[in-house]
């Protein structure tokens, strides 16, 4: 069958829709992409000569790259990283989940919050090797602290047992952000399920 | 009584219409797969045939990609002759478990209803 008419159409809708999935792992962005090709094929097998119209209108009942990765992406949010630890992907998922409302938003903002905290104790840790009388844990008058320049106040607690207190406060962090956000994934998705 | 007595707007049948549909997808592509396996394009036949269904093809694919990560369906690409491959789905145990369970739930669920809906429509048809 001569397609010649309808590839340039075909390769700008396929380029467009692999943009739009472009934060799926490449095996499963391929094989969606190459069943929904399969499906064009069908389609347009079915006509003698299509041409570059009928080529538009069998993509336009296929539905937009947009919409289409917009409903791959309401599908599978949840299965992609509600198992991964990896606070990259909790924090990728939660971002995709700000569009879907102002809940997906809070859970964000959360996650977000939560591994910055984590982050602080590490960057701590790692600082106070190269600055160790402006970085550790200092209590004075304006209360506790954690890091000061030029010069730190106050009183120094915990100062052999900082660096290893700091990376054990920084992955404890991480880990429970990352819990309560698997937590209320789930919990928002059996609510959506409800609705 | 003031929200009560408000025109609804033009739309919002079209709306909740469209919500209905898309709630009876994953049972309508379940139900599709009941007797024999399929692949994307033939699961819209069915579903064109039987129901109105879908409004743009390509969501079912994402939909049947979730069913198989949920363990209902299993696929896989056969090659034609003469054609290009085709992803191929069936139900997997859980998938028949799970149609039949929601078969009969829809089953009751819409008896209910439509006992519900009885006098609506026969009031609708005297005036």
């Amino acid at each position: 069958m001569n397609l010649s008419a309808c590839e340039p159409v075909m390769d700008r809708y396929f380029a467009l829709l692999d943009s739009q999935l472009s934060d799926l792992s490449e095996a499963r962005r391929q094989d969606f992409l190459r069943e929904l090709r399969a499906h064009v094929m069908d389609r347009l097998e079915q006509m003698t000569a299509p041409s570059e119209v009928d080529c538009r209108n069998v993509l336009k009942a296929l539905g937009t790259p947009d919409e289409i990765a917009r409903t791959y992406r309401m599908e599978m949010i949840l299965r992609s990283s509600s198992w991964s630890l990896s606070p990259l992907a909790v924090l990728r998922t939660t971002l995709r989940w700000t569009v879907a409302g102002i809940q997906g938003y809070a859970v964000f903002v959360v996650a977000l919050v939560g591994y910055l905290i984590a982050a602080s104790f590490y960057i701590c840790a790692l600082l106070k090797v190269f600055f160790p009388k402006n970085v550790g844990f200092y209590i004075s008058e304006a209360g506790p602290n954690l890091a000061q320049f030029p010069v730190q106040h106050g009183v120094e607690y915990l100062a052999p047992y900082f660096i290893p207190i700091a990376i054990l406060v920084g992955y404890l962090s991480t880990f429970g952000t990352t819990l309560l956000i698997r937590f209320l994934m789930r919990h928002f998705s059996r609510l959506r399920k409800k609705i | 009584m003031s929200l009560l007595s408000k025109t609804p707007k033009p739309d919002s049948t079209e709306k909740w219409e469209a919500q209905l549909r898309k709630g009876c997808l994953d049972l309508a592509i379940l139900a599709s797969l009941w007797e024999t396996r399929l692949y994307g394009l033939e699961i819209l036949r069915v579903l064109e045939q039987n129901s109105r269904l879908v409004v743009a093809e390509g969501t079912v694919y994402p939909i049947l990609s979730r069913l198989k990560e949920e363990g209902l369906l299993q696929s896989e690409w056969v090659e034609a002759e003469g054609g290009h491959p085709r992803k191929y789905y069936w139900l997997t145990a859980a998938g028949r478990l799970k149609i039949v369970s929601m078969a009969h739930f829809w089953n009751s669920f819409a008896a209910n209803l439509n006992l519900l809906l009885e006098p609506v429509l026969n009031g609708k048809e005297r005036s």
